[in-house]
Parts: structure tokens; C-alpha cells; sequence
């Protein structure tokens, strides 16, 4: 865990200077000058200048900031589904090509797949040739029980809650073994109740297998009770705006003063 | 629920039951022409008397046959074309504007050119019937591929999933329900342009057993008993693949088609 940069504001390319105080092999991804753009080159709107960032192996990274930010284009950059106008992502040193290269994903909506059930979607996960097919389905059920679900094998996304959805596609992410868990709004369309649920969940799965995390959220909370690092991108072009280490033991309370200073903090960091 | 599946069975059997007997009153009162329109007990005796059930399901299942073959060439080549224009964006491009300009063309239109290339053997019955199915199936698959959630794509692109795999795990099944609906309405329709195709130099069939009847100046009855056949026919064989239909996608799909 980062230690003692609370408070210590980055703007722009301070980021860099990160970079060069942390060891190399450490990092499990390393984001270097990223811009992106849509349309011409010069003409279109850029969505993201000049990102620095180091994401070290099991950090659990926020991506915190208004719609517009960037945040949800810089994370499908860091899982290849989108490629950036100029500069480099790296996860474990090899530069990202394109997606399947050890990035787990888990979208806002759950995108799993409605033709099949829970276990067959979890199954599909494993892309490891050498798995047969019924160790697939051994370890999917284990995967399941992970996240709670042993007794939904067997149904159909339609049939299930949005939150037994969300589960489900986080076994499916975690089948690929990822190296790195990229989040975006994992648990935005979920009710509040389910969303602690989940987020705790998410925690303790997080302990156990031990997952470099990149989770995209607008909310503020989330992003404090779960992050070793908060990133608060600011909006127009998207840039780094701060970059809080969030020192506090796990769990976190939400009514301590510490908590609610780094609230207060970020806050502040959003709306300035 | 049970009381509501007994209304939905009972009531129409009961609506077809009235129109049989209004028809067979109609026809005993004298209010119809019994030698242009006899009524429903006439007509089936004397198909019968015509005709023997060994002949009747000789027609029938020839029309079944070229029905199913003429069917299945349309889904196939339906299937093919709409996913490869629903994906591919410069095939859609070109298949797009040719399948919307020949689409609206009844089959019946097409029945010269058919006797052309294929014949008057069953190839160009086929090809009729074909064209019934592939409009159909093509346009749903078309619609079908191009309107697949794009997060699901995505997702299987994290999977590494790509290419040809991805068309074939993803898309097609994703793209299935409205495929069925194709292939429900496709089925229709080959039944549909079932007579016209048998027009074509038929010995056998459904088609050829009820236009011979009027060539040959024989019975109106086994006109109309043929003609129930045929909406006979097509009233199972659609049941049959509403139930399979059921079966592949309704659990997951929610409804069926």
C-alpha cells in the first residue's frame, strides 16, 4: 500500500515524477503520456491528455471524476478494447496490443451472455486450451461459489437479479485469471443495499486471489471504501487531477473522521 | 393458469366449430350452391369416394418433401447472406440494395424464369418455394446480426474471442431470436407459394391434386378438401417449429416467437 501521499495534489505531468520514485517491477500497469482524440487528428474533441500512472501489483486503483473525464475510455485503453491516439500502456512490462492479454474486464451492465446460464457463462471464461472440459466446469463451480452463486448454476441471466448478474460476471472475469481486473461502473445500476453488498464482496475476493484492480466510479464512497489509491481525473480534456493515497485500515467506516475528511478532500478536488 | 390454458385450447376449437357448422347448415338449407360449394360432410365423403387415402398421402407427402427441401435451401442460403451483410459492412453495402429490390417480387413472378434455368422437374419447385423461405430469413438474420448488443461483443473480445469464433459463439446466437422469427414467417410463405410451384408440370403434390381436379372439370370437393389440407398442413408443421423454437431460445429469450 501507498503510504503518506495523502494530500499530495498532481497536475498534469507531476504524474511522471511518480513514475521514476517506484520500482519498475513492481508495476502492473504502467500508462505512459496516453492522449487520446476522436476524429482528426487536431480537429476532434480529446478525451485524454497526457496520462501518466502507475498502477503497482495488487493496488486497488480508483478511477474517480465527472462524465466526461476520460475515465471509461482510459480504462478501455488499459484493456485494448480502444487504442490510444499517441502513447503507451504496459501490463507487466509488455505493451497493450489489443484485449485478451491478461485483462479481466466487468461492465457497468453485465454483459453476460443471455443463451447461457450462469455456469456455462463462467466456463466461457476459461480460454486456457489445456483445461478440459469438465475441469472447466470444476472450476467454474468454484469460481461460483466464490462469489456466493453455487446454488444459480444453472439459471439464465434473465432469471437472475442484477446483482446475482454483476457476481456472475465477476467469476467470468476472474475464469481468465487475469492479471489485472479492469472495473467500469461495475455497480452502478445496482440498488444501494446490493452495492455495499457487492462492494464488500469484491474486497474479500480481492484479498483472497490477490488482483491488480482498476475500478472506474462517479461515486465518492465507493471509491473511499474500497481504493488503496484514488486517481481524480478532471474533465475537458480528461487529466489527472489529484492522486490520494487512501491510508485507512480495512473495513472502512463510513462515519470515521479521516473517512470523511478524504470525502471532504475529493469533494473539493471534483467540484473545484 | 390451468383454467387459462383450458380457454385458450377450448375456445378455438369452439370459434371452428361454428364456422363447420354454419357451413354445413348453410349448405342443407340450400342458402350456398351445393355444386360450387358443398358443404363439409359432401365435400369429404366425396373426396373420399374420389379419391384413396393412399393417394391423398402420396400428395401430400410429395408437398411436404419439396416444401421442406425448398424450405431448407432458403434458410441455409438466408442464414449465410444475412450474417455476412449484417457483419461485414461492405457486403452489406453491396447485398443490401440487390436482396430490398428482388424481396418484394412475388415468387409467382419468378415461375417463367424458373422453368428456364431449372427445368420443369423439381429443382424449379424448389427454387419457388426457396424464395418463399429466403426473403424472409435473410432480412430477420440481416436485422438480427446488425442489432447485437455491442457490450456482448465486447465482452468476448476481452476473452480474446475473435474473428470467425466470434461470429459463430456470439453473434449467431445472439442474433437467434430474430432468426427464429424468420424462419417462422419463411415457413408461412413456402407454404404459401406451395400450388403456384406445383403449377409448374406437376404430376403429385397437394397443388397438382386440386388444379388436375379443376382441369380436368372433376369434383369441387376434393378442390376444397385440398385446399383445407394444405392450412391443415401448415397449422401443424408451424405448431412443430413453434414448439422447437420454444425449446432453443424461450428459456433464455423469455418468450417465443
Amino acid at each position: 500500500m501507498t503510504v503518506g501521499r495523502e494530500g499530495h495534489s498532481q497536475v498534469g505531468s507531476g504524474a511522471a515524477t511518480r513514475v521514476e520514485a517506484e520500482p519498475s517491477a513492481g508495476s502492473a500497469i504502467r500508462i505512459s503520456n496516453v492522449t487520446k482524440s476522436f476524429g482528426a487528428p487536431g480537429h476532434g474533441p480529446t478525451v485524454l491528455r497526457t496520462i501518466d500512472l502507475t498502477v503497482r501489483e495488487n493496488e486497488f486503483v480508483s478511477l474517480v471524476g465527472r462524465s466526461g473525464c476520460g475515465k471509461t475510455t482510459l480504462l478501455n485503453i488499459i484493456a485494448g478494447l480502444e487504442r490510444p491516439t499517441s502513447g503507451t500502456v504496459e501490463i507487466h512490462g509488455r505493451a497493450v496490443r489489443g484485449p485478451g492479454q491478461g485483462q479481466g474486464v466487468v461492465f457497468q451492465q453485465h454483459a453476460l451472455f443471455p443463451w447461457m446460464t450462469a455456469l456455462r457463462n463462467v466456463v466461457f471464461g476459461f480460454r486456457d486450451a489445456s483445461l478440459s472440459k469438465s475441469d472447466k466446469q470444476e472450476r467454474a463451480r468454484e469460481l461460483l461459489q466464490l462469489v456466493g452463486l453455487s446454488a444459480a448454476a444453472d439459471k439464465y441471466p434473465r432469471e437472475m437479479s442484477g446483482g446475482m448478474q454483476q457476481r456472475v460476471a465477476i467469476a467470468r472475469a476472474l475464469a481468465l485469471d487475469p492479471e489485472i481486473l479492469l472495473m467500469d461502473e461495475p455497480f452502478g445500476a445496482l440498488d444501494e443495499l446490493t452495492r455495499i453488498e457487492l462492494q464488500q464482496e469484491l474486497l474479500r475476493i480481492w484479498e483472497a486471489r490477490k488482483k491488480t484492480v482498476v475500478f472506474v466510479t462517479h461515486s465518492i464512497n465507493e471509491a473511499l471504501a474500497l481504493s488503496d489509491r484514488v486517481i481524480l481525473l478532471a474533465p475537458h480534456p480528461g487529466r489527472i487531477e489529484r492522486d490520494l493515497a487512501i491510508d485507512l485500515p480495512r473495513p472502512r467506516l463510513r462515519t470515521d473522521p479521516r473517512f470523511i475528511a478524504l470525502h471532504e478532500e475529493i469533494w473539493k478536488g471534483l467540484s473545484s | 393458469m390451468n383454467r387459462e390454458r383450458l380457454t385458450n385450447i377450448a375456445l378455438p376449437l369452439i370459434g371452428t366449430l361454428i364456422v363447420v357448422a354454419v357451413w354445413e347448415a348453410a349448405s342443407r338449407l340450400g342458402a350456398i350452391d351445393p355444386r360450387v360449394f358443398p358443404g363439409p360432410v359432401t365435400a369429404i365423403a366425396e373426396a373420399a369416394g374420389r379419391l384413396s387415402a393412399d393417394t391423398v398421402g402420396e400428395h401430400m407427402a410429395w408437398s411436404l418433401f419439396r416444401v421442406f427441401s425448398g424450405f431448407a435451401l432458403g434458410v441455409a442460403a438466408g442464414v449465410v447472406i444475412g450474417v455476412l451483410a449484417g457483419w461485414y459492412r461492405w457486403f452489406g453495402l453491396i447485398a443490401r440494395p440487390l436482396i430490398e429490390l428482388l424481396r418484394p417480387i412475388p415468387p409467382l413472378a419468378w415461375i417463367p424464369l424458373a422453368i428456364i434455368w431449372f427445368g420443369l422437374g423439381e429443382p424449379s419447385k424448389f427454387f419457388i418455394i426457396f424464395l418463399g423461405a429466403f426473403f424472409p430469413v435473410v432480412t430477420a438474420t440481416y436485422h438480427g446480426v446488425t442489432n447485437v448488443d455491442p457490450i456482448l461483443v465486447r465482452a468476448a473480445r476481452t476473452f480474446g474471442v475473435g474473428g470467425w469464433s466470434l461470429l459463430a459463439r456470439i453473434v449467431l446466437p445472439a442474433a437467434s431470436p430474430d432468426l427464429a422469427t424468420g424462419i417462422r414467417i419463411g415457413w408461412g410463405l413456402s407454404f404459401g407459394v406451395l400450388v403456384a410451384a406445383e403449377l409448374i408440370a406437376a404430376d403429385r403434390g397437394l397443388g397438382y391434386m386440386i388444379m388436375n381436379e379443376r382441369n380436368t372439370g372433376g369434383s369441387v370437393s376434393v378442390i376444397i378438401v385440398g385446399i383445407l389440407l394444405i392450412g391443415f398442413l401448415n397449422l401443424l408443421t408451424d405448431a412443430a417449429i413453434g414448439s422447437a423454437i420454444q425449446r432453443w431460445i424461450g428459456r433464455w429469450h423469455g418468450s417465443g416467437v
